[in-house]
């Protein structure tokens, strides 16, 4: 796997830069707001017990759901402000990640200031000390080394949080994590891992030094672990590549493996048109499209039933050809958002259950599953139960389980695989249908929409005619059998390809405009597209 | 009695809750006097002195400082002219004893030469090693602790000094020696001093004017002298009793032996 860990590899310096960048941010606006809060509880006992309980409560909230929690309050504020503040990336993870950051620092805080002696205090009174000398010159240097114990203890924990900053939409080195999770390729996971155990212990050990060096009134200790402090800071944010002018395009991914590999096509695409690119993955389905609408991410592929059930909430089910002109007109209309064109292929939810049980069964359709369904398990994605289209084939079949399950994606086929689920809401372009030997099964009352994949551009890229440009190459040219085999030359177990080389296998980028400086590349040129036999 | 009084404390009250820990209490120090305030515990006597350099305010009552009313001044400027030393003595652990000394000098924004030299000065008065200003105040005895917290009150050359106690945890050998170290130095420099003790041999031996507190109010207010020849009333009485007797058991063992 050196081609997965020399990419994994690849991404690590603007990850690592953008995941310190991150962590330093939100802690420092935790100390600066947790310290003054704690001196100030300190000395107002009455306000202590609520303010510890307010910190403590943001703690109870899994750090995944305070994250995602910030999207659509920032949406609301944004709409009921003036103030353009983008609800996705930097911001919602700074807010989240400071808030939980918070608790350590207040709780250390307090303790520091009531662990000092009451006849130290009183000789700074006593001496003739303002409160503010009394704070710099005999407070914090004494609080100082149980202060700096829960600045530690935040450091470590905003830096482990940070990882999950990926789910909405800021770059992290959760992208290594959470993309290796969803492709089962572990060197990405591994490599994602280390690196923020690895951050997380050198900050650990810095502020260590700085701790013991306050504690035992060294200054050669204290200024040491400051200085190589602020020295890893500013060389982790240095951009060691030559900064590129390049206009940026930022590029949406959903949270599994066809999504990547379209953003890796689509990257490669705008990278040969000259563009900088940057790919946000693992958006949920509903903040990938608010967040083109609102201009966070420039372009994505989305399916035109999800977009017909979820974003202009309907519930009729017209042929493809019509949902998606009236999609266009509508998406345009409203949000502003272009619907460049299809791809070329459908990924539709469809029941699917292994060959040798729906024979057994007798099940072909879903009009014959709903007589056996309340003998069978339901396994579905983390999304699909809560989504209008399980409302809908549930109502039209009179479907009943005997118990349902979610699962993200791979886990999902591996429960129809091992028989511990009996009927899955699979994607029809996944290539695991044919690799597992599942069956789809047919939908005579047509209660599931065309889930076509659509290009969709901002409103802004909407104008842009070169954005347009670069792009429209990739209308029609993704057949359903390609789309197949590329999903799983990503998802299957033996000679697993990354994301990025499944898009250069579908989709061989086109030779890139003749740069402006004569310089040969030094690469070896890109290998063929291996020849992969159809999935059977 | 000489000169005008540098302090006049009139009607102070201070209550906590019902009870009145201290009940309208006059008092007038004069320049250069060195005043005991004795009492039992819970009489009210560290109260009495902690309203005067505001670390605690009276209910009712004023205090006068050379003459002007001491709400007029900010607590942190009006502690800069009063000395104080108090039993927990406080001294800053993460400073060294030069800087603990040094330390009303740097609030008043004295130059570091100017410092240093006071310092120097400082320690010869209250009889420490010149060496010890680099010393950390973990490394003293209770003794020279409370040596340096004197001479850090000592620095500014307040005109007031206030003692809270300021021999209480010493052990009886270097609290007789401070005691007399102490009024030495008062004399010297000629400062005014008020000094809570409970200890009625301590104020005996060391003050020229007694003023007995209890449950808040002054019950005798003498010479030592005047005291040991049986001034003030019954309970007075019974506090300077506890010397005399042990003095005159002390003085029977001496003639036995």
């Amino acid at each position: 796997m050196t081609g997965a860990a020399a990419e994994a590899l690849a991404a690590l310096p603007d990850l690592v830069r953008a995941h310190i960048l991150l962590s330093c941010a939100a802690l420092a606006i935790a100390i600066a707001a947790g310290l003054p809060l704690a001196f100030w509880a300190a000395g107002h006992p009455r306000a202590r017990v609520p303010l510890l309980a307010a910190v403590g409560l943001v703690q109870t909230i899994p750090s995944l759901a305070l994250l995602a929690l910030f999207y659509p309050l920032l949406l609301m504020v944004d709409r009921a402000t003036s103030l353009a503040l983008p609800a996705l990336g930097f911001l919602p993870s700074l807010i989240a990640l400071s808030l939980y950051a918070l608790l350590p620092i207040v709780r250390n805080g307090v303790a520091a200031r009531e662990g000092l002696d009451p006849a130290v205090l009183e000789a700074a009174d006593g001496v003739g000390m303002t409160r503010r000398q009394r704070l710099l010159l005999v407070e914090l240097p004494l609080g100082a080394p149980v202060l700096l114990a829960g600045i530690r203890t935040a450091a470590v924990w905003t830096i482990g949080a940070a990882t999950l900053a990926t789910t909405v939409g800021q770059p992290s080195l959760g992208n290594l994590i959470f993309s290796g999770l969803q492709t089962e390729n572990w060197v990405r996971v591994l490599v994602g891992c280390a690196a923020a155990a690895l951050l997380a212990i050198v900050a650990d050990a810095l502020l260590a030094l700085i701790e013991s060096g306050l504690a035992r009134l060294s200054a050669v200790r204290t200024f040491a672990g400051l200085g190589l402090l602020a020295a890893a800071l500013i060389a982790s944010q240095i951009h060691w590549a030559p900064r590129q002018d390049r206009p940026l395009a930022v590029i949406g991914a959903k949270n599994f493996s066809e999504q990547y590999i379209l953003a890796a096509a689509i990257a490669d695409r705008l990278a040969a048109a000259g563009y900088r690119t940057e790919i946000r993955e693992d958006l949920g389905s509903a903040i990938a499209y608010r967040a083109l609408a609102a201009g966070d991410i420039d372009v994505y592929v989305d399916y035109g039933g999800t977009l017909w059930t979820n974003v202009l909430a309907r519930s009729d089910n017209p042929p493809a050809p019509i949902l998606r002109a009236e999609l266009a007109r509508r998406l345009a209309r409203r949000d502003g958002v272009g619907v460049l064109g299809p791809l070329g292929f459908e990924n539709a939810y469809a029941l699917a259950m292994r060959r040798d049980r729906a024979e057994r069964l007798h099940v072909r359709s879903i009009e014959d599953l709903s007589a056996a369904a309340p003998q069978l398990h339901f396994a579905s994605d983390i999304e699909f139960l809560s989504r209008p289209e399980w409302r809908s084939v549930a109502a039209a079949y009179r479907l009943q389980f005997a118990g349902s399950r979610s699962y993200s994606p791979t886990f999902m086929y591996r429960a129809v695989a091992d028989g511990s689920a009996d009927v899955i809401s699979a994607f029809s372009s996944d290539g695991r249908i044919a690799a597992l030997d599942l069956v789809t099964l047919a939908d005579p009352r047509r209660a599931l929409p065309s889930y076509e994949a659509l290009l969709l551009v901002s409103p802004r890229r909407a104008q842009d005619a070169a954005f347009l440009a670069a792009l429209r190459p990739l209308v029609g040219a993704v057949p359903i059998g390609r789309m197949r085999q590329a999903n799983l030359m990503v998802d299957r177990d033996r000679d697993k390809k990354s994301p990025a080389e499944a898009a250069r296998w579908l989709l061989p980028p086109s030779p890139p405009r003749p740069a402006p400086a004569p310089r040969t590349p030094v690469s070896a040129p890109r290998p063929a597209p291996p020849d992969i036999p159809a999935a059977s | 009695m000489t000169g005008a009084p540098l302090l006049e404390l009139d009607g102070i009250t201070k209550r906590h809750g019902a009870r009145a820990a201290l009940d309208g209490v006059s008092l007038a120090v004069a320049a250069g006097s060195f005043v005991a305030l004795v009492g039992p515990s819970g009489s009210g006597k560290t109260t009495l002195l902690k309203t005067i350099n505001r670390l605690i305010e009276p209910d009712q009552g004023s205090v006068r400082l050379l003459g002007s009313d001491i709400r007029d001044t900010p607590p942190p400027a009006l502690r800069r002219r009063i000395g104080y030393v108090f039993q927990g003595i406080g001294l800053f652990p993460h400073m060294n004893v030069g800087e603990n000394i040094a330390m009303a000098l740097r609030l008043a924004g004295a130059d570091r030469p100017a410092r240093q030299a006071r310092v120097l000065e400082l320690l010869d008065l209250v009889g420490l090693p010149r060496d010890f200003a680099g010393r950390r105040p973990n490394a003293l005895s209770g003794g020279q602790a409370q040596r340096v917290g004197l001479a850090r009150a000592l620095a500014a050359r307040p005109p007031l000094m206030l003692m809270d106690e300021p021999f209480g945890a010493l052990d009886p050998v270097t609290r007789d020696a401070l005691g007399r170290a102490c009024r030495a130095l008062h004399d010297a420099l000629g400062v005014t001093t008020l000094m809570v003790t409970h200890d009625m041999t301590e104020a005996l031996l060391l003050a020229d004017r007694i003023v007995v507190l209890i449950d808040g109010r002054i019950r005798a207010d003498a010479s030592p002298a005047e005291l040991m020849r049986g001034g003030g009333d019954e309970a007075v009485r019974g506090l300077v009793d506890v010397p005399r007797r042990q003095a005159e058991r002390l003085a029977a063992l001496e003639g036995r032996a």
